[in-house]
């Protein structure tokens, strides 16, 4: 929290953040009403969220919701990427956690910083989840109650999404020695990792479900918002919990 | 004297290099212990071993009768690491305050220690500055400091005067001399008549391999006086031969004399007739040492 809101790297990651959802909620979710009711554009509206599955979501009672689930469930795992690549790989780097080793265990250095990490997300979700619903209000004062609800929900459902990603970073963390390191492995990572599991599963002829190792894999089928809440919440919180668990074993015996 | 460490059969390799080879010792509470050797020595890895930060590849360590790293030692054992740096983006005093906050210390009691540490490194007026925002001495001080948060029972400097100006240097010494009635120092460097002046035992690693492990004040370097001189003196050898009790000097290294001393004379009488015979041929030392030096015992 501190290197987030007192640090000019925690700032100026805070003030893109900022301009970027400004831009989103202005733009996109803010006239998201005005495009799906709007008489000229219903149907095209209709037709491509059809096409993609996700006609459930012009059903909300708050379209603003519909506009903002769709950008913030692929935002938020990406910029969780970004913002979460720094958790201890610097100070490792720079001898620092020798001094804090001594005061601290590494099992609870893991988890302190990834919780960290995940309350900041938490934080900005909910300000954008917040947000959302001052828009809609602001259309409609009678939607404040559904509002809160379908943002509340949303919230919970981004917030497991973007788990495994954090966790993943904190896995990285263990592995290499700069931020920077770690943002081109989960690059690579999200490119080539899908790739190199279609060879395998190629090589076996048949599925080995490795793709399940990857981070994000259900967003596909959580966006429809159709597929019952078990799918939302155990694929990602068992991703986290095994990438935690390796981050545990490779820092445990880790040199600093 | 209770164990404050206990290392049995320790060894550190790292791919075919063998850092330690099957190191074995134990330290008593008591006053403070050099770890002496020489570059590449183990030294370091020593230190890391100790500390937790590396695991040995075989043997066993005990510390106060727990593991490397375990939270059990969290507050009692603190080091100031070879080359670990504070992290550049906080002041000093925050992360102090968050070290000490981790040892167990509420804010007001975290915020109280961190300014007497910062106080005993002489470090008071720079707290709300930023490591980058110091010199390389200033750093290490406030280094130092966060070795000192709490009320640790035992203490590992490595290098701590190592890039310190003589009068910081000076000032360290002077600190680990004040505490080591209440704190268990064990301090690495290559200056050693500092390890000389401040401690009584010595670990001597060579290869990885521990050479020496001797207590300074022994019955055997009793029989030995170091005498260093201003100036060369061609005579002074055979005048020195001349004394009653002096059975053999040796030139140790320029200028410095070592002085075998039958074991039944007794040595105050030595070192007087010694200082007679200087001033009788108006030679001028500079300095007279009873027993050998550190440097002459090791090398």
């Amino acid at each position: 929290m501190v290197r987030l809101f007192k640090t000019k790297r925690g700032l100026l990651a805070l003030l893109a953040f900022g301009t970027i959802w400004f831009i989103i909620l202005y733009y996109f979710v803010g006239s998201a009403s005005a495009i799906v009711t709007s008489p000229s554009s219903e149907s095209m509206v209709t037709e491509i969220f059809r096409a993609l599955g996700l006609s459930a979501l012009l059903e909300w009672p708050v379209a603003e919701y519909a506009i903002y689930w769709l950008v913030a469930v692929y935002f938020f795992p990406s910029f969780a990427l970004l913002v979460c690549s720094e958790q201890f790989c610097a100070d490792k780097h720079r001898g620092t956690l020798r001094f804090i080793t001594l005061r601290t265990t590494r099992v609870e250095l893991l988890l302190g910083r990834y919780l960290g990490q995940l309350l900041i997300m938490g934080i900005l979700i909910l300000m954008t989840s917040l947000a959302t619903t001052v828009l809609a209000v602001v259309r409609d004062v009678t939607l404040i109650s559904a509002s809160l609800q379908i943002g509340a929900k949303l919230a919970i459902a981004l917030l497991i999404v973007v788990m495994p990603f954090i966790a993943l970073m904190s896995l990285l963390n263990t592995l290499v020695s700069s931020a920077r390191l770690a943002l081109v492995a989960a690059t690579l990572i999200f490119t080539l990792g899908p790739l190199f599991l279609a060879f395998i599963n190629y090589q076996f002829g048949h599925s080995l479900y490795l793709n399940l190792l990857l981070p994000g894999e259900q967003i596909s089928r959580i966006l429809s918002q159709n597929s019952p809440m078990v799918s939302y919440y155990l694929l990602p919180l068992i991703q986290t919990g095994v990438l935690l668990l390796v981050s545990h074993l490779v820092l445990k015996r880790a040199a600093l | 004297m209770s164990l404050i460490i206990d290392v049995q059969q320790v060894s550190k390799r790292y791919g075919d290099k063998t850092a330690l080879n099957k190191v074995n010792f134990s330290l008593e509470q008591g006053a403070p212990v050099a770890l002496v050797g020489p570059n590449g020595a183990g030294k370091t890895t020593l230190f890391s071993l100790l500390c937790g930060y590396i695991q040995p590849s075989s043997g066993r360590i005990s510390i106060l009768g727990h593991g490397p790293g375990d939270s059990a030692l969290f507050g009692r054992l603190s080091a100031l690491p070879q080359d670990a740096q504070l992290d550049p983006r906080f002041s000093i005093a925050t992360q102090l305050n968050f070290y000490a906050r981790l040892q167990g210390m509420n804010n007001k009691l975290a915020k109280k220690d961190t300014v007497r540490v910062l106080e005993m490194v002489g470090l008071a007026d720079s707290a709300d500055s930023r490591p980058n925002e110091l010199s390389h001495g200033m750093r290490k001080r406030a280094a130092i400091a966060q070795a000192f948060l709490g009320s640790p029972d035992i203490v590992m400097l490595d290098e701590a005067t190592a890039g310190l100006d003589p009068a910081n240097a000076k000032e360290i010494r002077a600190l680990v001399a004040e505490h080591a009635s209440t704190v268990n120092f064990i301090l690495s460097s290559h200056d050693l008549s500092e390890l000389e002046r401040l401690c009584e035992q010595v670990l001597y690693l060579d290869q990885g391999q521990l050479q020496q492990h001797q207590t300074l004040s022994n019955d055997n370097s009793v029989q030995f006086l170091t005498l260093r001189m201003k100036q060369h003196h061609p005579e002074l050898m055979p005048a020195i031969l001349q004394i009653p009790g002096v059975s053999q000097v040796n030139m140790s290294q320029d200028r410095e004399y070592l002085l075998s001393i039958c074991k039944e004379q007794a040595q105050g009488k030595i070192a007087i007739d010694l200082l007679m015979l200087l001033q009788k041929y108006n030679w001028s030392y500079t300095q007279l040492i009873n027993g050998k030096t550190l440097e002459n015992q090791l090398f």
